[in-house]
């Protein structure tokens, strides 16, 4: 049989379960004397085996087998759970990681001894081989339920807190601290940030380790007050899951294809409509509105096809914060939030390698050890947050630490000796921080002693971001911590644009950062530090003229022109051009920049009538 | 004997409140603190049943006065004041080691609701 055409699902399913075993190790770090998370690692190494065997991988079939092995004594208690055994699996996952992906490859290295017998010297334990039942193979056991009648059991717990209780979130906290009294308290759903800000309805869910019976609990639980119910069931959520349809796999070739198509499809479309509404010609008409239906019909089922929750590329940072909390001698707790939000796959794929860089800043620079930590009155675990949110046509992903903070003080007398910031400048403001951080190589030429070195990674980042239409922010306060703020668009390829018009050539802006439009009204103008601002509804924004920009000759159009108000965060821009022509969804061409071509150049694209038109970019406007 | 408190508020107004409800209720206020720094004095010396802590003070905030007295005293009683829209920092003392919160403006129902929770 041939199996060189299995090689690519070998591979592809190997991913995918060795990806799961890194999550499954986290957990049952978290929570030694967690029963399921030893169950799925079993599972899925066990699967890996199998399938490495049946390739004939030989090197992977014997590292995962040894690694079973290994599993099987733990979860049947012949050997300790101990932070060096840990080790050794996350050892033996990465390990394998490596040797699946040269397996894939076609190659089959020899097989790892060094690990394999540390792996075996683990599984025998200290103690020497315990007596081992000789009924079925591992693969057919389950975990033991044999327990010690006074043996803490995990049990589920869903609190119902009262629903018109008062700022129910710190009630279950209240009942939150009751629980960590009777016993260990692991899988808090939703997480306490969301439960601060009361975005749950009342009901939360955690794990309870505990010798006590359920009845005692709960009457325990309840004595807190303002609780409806405690009950001891997985909630319905948990045991129903998402609702999941039947899925195939598409190479992503295929679908970038798809989408370079739809796109040409799109501008042929706008052509069509723009010629028939010439034409007049009601049979044509119609005929190209229905056209418009169906391309527009079939544009949102290919971007949605795209679409990729960010927990995909989220699921490799707890490993990561956990690697790096080890490596500096540091606690930290990391969290996330929000990954079941989508972005275009494409934006997905450039955007792990900035979290990476902001996440490690976070973890190295930003929290600090315990003892420092704990000399600022703050608790001795630090806090990293990496977050998702949907902010109209942007995702917003933020890191967030709850460590020293950016020293501006320190940052500015640097970026002063290098030339960086005026003199004059007395404070940094979030805008300018970033800027600072971002220019390259800012804090690896000298780190003055005791400045956090911030900045290794913010260009990187700032770069990567920008090439993706998306801006990076940052907020900070000395000793409370930093927040770093990615903001990419959903998605790449198409977008709907706003087209204006400056010195008889077209510009597109996309709509995703159009605030609003407003009437260029010379009472309005006044001045913001030596700047045009333009005075609107009481907000003065600064203001920036199209026709200056692109150093357009013709004469300037009547005094009342109409004016774009751009907005990226917080930030706005009203950008006065000469006209606006419409809306219009345009296709993003791929665009090799000229040298020298003006940085508020996002791209290029076609219009509906043809003629090409450079793209605006909102963030380099402001 | 009656159960005795120390009532912890920069604004006049909120102790006079707070003492007329635990007063009326048989509680004896044993001592009043206008800022955190005095409330973990107070304490140590008072060693009140009962402690009624603003989280927004002068010279060291509530929650920091959580901490403090929780460190000489793991099994201090005591229940936060706090007003509408304070929730993350609620939480945050109760982390610290408060034992209940209630919300202004009081109902003084919902006080001694909240007094007899902690006490219990």
């Amino acid at each position: 049989m041939d199996l060189s055409k299995y090689a690519a699902l070998f591979l592809a399913e190997s991913r995918e379960h060795l990806s799961a075993c890194n999550g499954s190790l986290l957990e049952w770090e978290r929570d030694p004397a967690a029963l399921e998370p030893v169950g799925r690692l079993f599972r899925a190494i066990h699967t890996i085996k199998g399938m490495a065997a049946t390739m004939g991988y030989a090197a992977v079939a014997q590292l995962a087998h040894a690694t079973e092995n290994l599993l099987d004594a733990l979860r049947h208690g012949r050997v300790l759970t101990t932070p060096d055994v840990f080790q050794l699996l996350f050892r033996a996952v990465d390990r394998l990681g490596g040797m699946v992906e040269v397996a894939g490859d076609g190659k089959d290295e020899d097989p790892d001894t060094g690990l394999i017998a540390e792996l075996d010297a683990a599984a025998v334990g200290p103690q020497g081989p315990a007596p081992q039942t000789t009924s079925a193979g591992p693969a057919a056991e389950e975990p033991r339920s044999r327990r010690a009648s006074d043996a803490p059991r995990i049990r589920p717990v869903q609190v119902v807190i009262r629903p018109n209780a008062i700022m129910r979130g710190a009630r279950a906290a209240l009942v939150l601290r009751r629980a960590e009294a009777l016993g260990v308290v692991s899988g808090l759903r939703p997480p306490l940030s969301q439960l601060e800000r009361d975005e749950f309805d009342g009901r939360f869910f955690f794990r309870l380790q505990t010798k006590l019976p359920d009845a005692e609990v709960g009457a325990a639980l309840a004595v807190v007050g303002d609780v409806d119910a405690v009950q001891f069931e997985e909630s319905a959520a948990e045991s129903n899951g998402t609702s999941r349809g039947r899925q195939i796999r598409v190479d992503l070739r295929r679908l970038d294809a798809l989408m370079k198509q739809v796109g040409e499809l799109v501008v042929a479309k706008n052509r069509l409509v723009a010629l028939s509404s010439e034409a007049s010609d009601p049979t044509l008409t119609e005929l190209s509105e229905r056209i418009s239906r169906l391309v527009s019909a079939m544009q949102g089922e290919v971007i949605a096809a795209r679409m990729t929750p960010v927990g995909e590329v989220f699921e490799r940072f707890p490993r990561l914060v956990r690697d790096l909390s080890r490596d500096l001698k540091k606690r930290i707790r990391f969290d996330m939030e929000g990954e079941e939000i989508e972005l275009d796959r494409s934006i997905l794929d450039e955007i792990g390698d900035p979290l990476l860089h902001l996440i490690r800043n976070a973890a190295d620079h930003g929290v600090e050890p315990p003892e420092q930590r704990a000399a600022a009155g703050k608790p001795a675990e630090g806090r990293i947050l990496l977050s998702a949110t949907r902010e109209r046509n942007t995702v917003a992903l933020r890191v967030t630490d709850d460590g020293r903070g950016i020293d501006r003080a320190s940052i500015l007398a640097k970026a002063r000796r290098e030339g960086a910031a005026p003199d004059k400048l007395d404070a940094l403001t979030d805008d300018l921080l970033v800027r600072v951080l971002a220019r390259p190589g800012f804090s690896t030429a000298q780190t003055v002693s005791g400045v956090s070195g911030r900045g290794v990674g913010v260009d990187v980042a700032m770069t990567r971001v920008r090439a993706l239409g998306g801006t990076l922010e940052v907020r900070s306060e000395l000793g409370r911590g930093s927040t770093f703020l990615i903001r990419v668009p959903l998605t790449l390829a198409i977008v709907r644009a706003l087209l204006t018009e400056a010195g008889g050539e077209r510009y597109a802006v996309p709509l995703a950062y159009v605030a609003e439009t407003v009437e260029f009204d010379q009472r309005a103008v006044t001045a913001v530090r030596d700047r045009e601002a333009l005075v609107v509804r009481e907000q003065v924004i600064p203001t920036v003229h199209l026709r200056e920009l692109v150093a357009a000759r013709s004469q300037p159009p009547a005094a009342k022109r109409p004016t774009v108000i751009l907005e990226v965060g917080e930030r706005r821009t009203a950008l006065v051009v000469d006209a606006l022509v419409g809306q219009q969804d345009i296709v993003v061409e791929p665009f090799d920049a000229p040298r020298g071509l003006p940085p508020f150049v996002g791209g290029a694209t076609i219009l509906a009538d043809g003629a090409p038109a450079l793209i605006l970019d909102a963030a380099a406007l402001l | 004997m009656n159960q005795t408190v120390l009532v912890c508020d920069d604004a006049i107004f909120m102790r006079t409140m707070i003492s007329d409800i635990l007063s009326q209720a048989g509680f004896e206020i044993v001592g009043e603190a206008e800022s955190g720094v005095q409330a973990v004095e107070k304490y140590k010396v008072l060693k009140p049943d009962l402690v009624t802590m603003d989280i927004v003070m002068p010279d060291m905030g509530g929650i920091e006065a959580v901490r403090e007295i929780c460190k000489g005293d793991p099994e201090a009683r005591i229940l936060m004041c706090s007003a509408m829209g304070q929730q993350a920092l609620v939480v945050e003392a109760i982390q610290a080691g408060a034992k209940d919160f209630v919300v202004k403006p009081f109902q003084p129902s919902r006080v001694l609701e909240a007094v007899q929770r902690v006490l219990a």
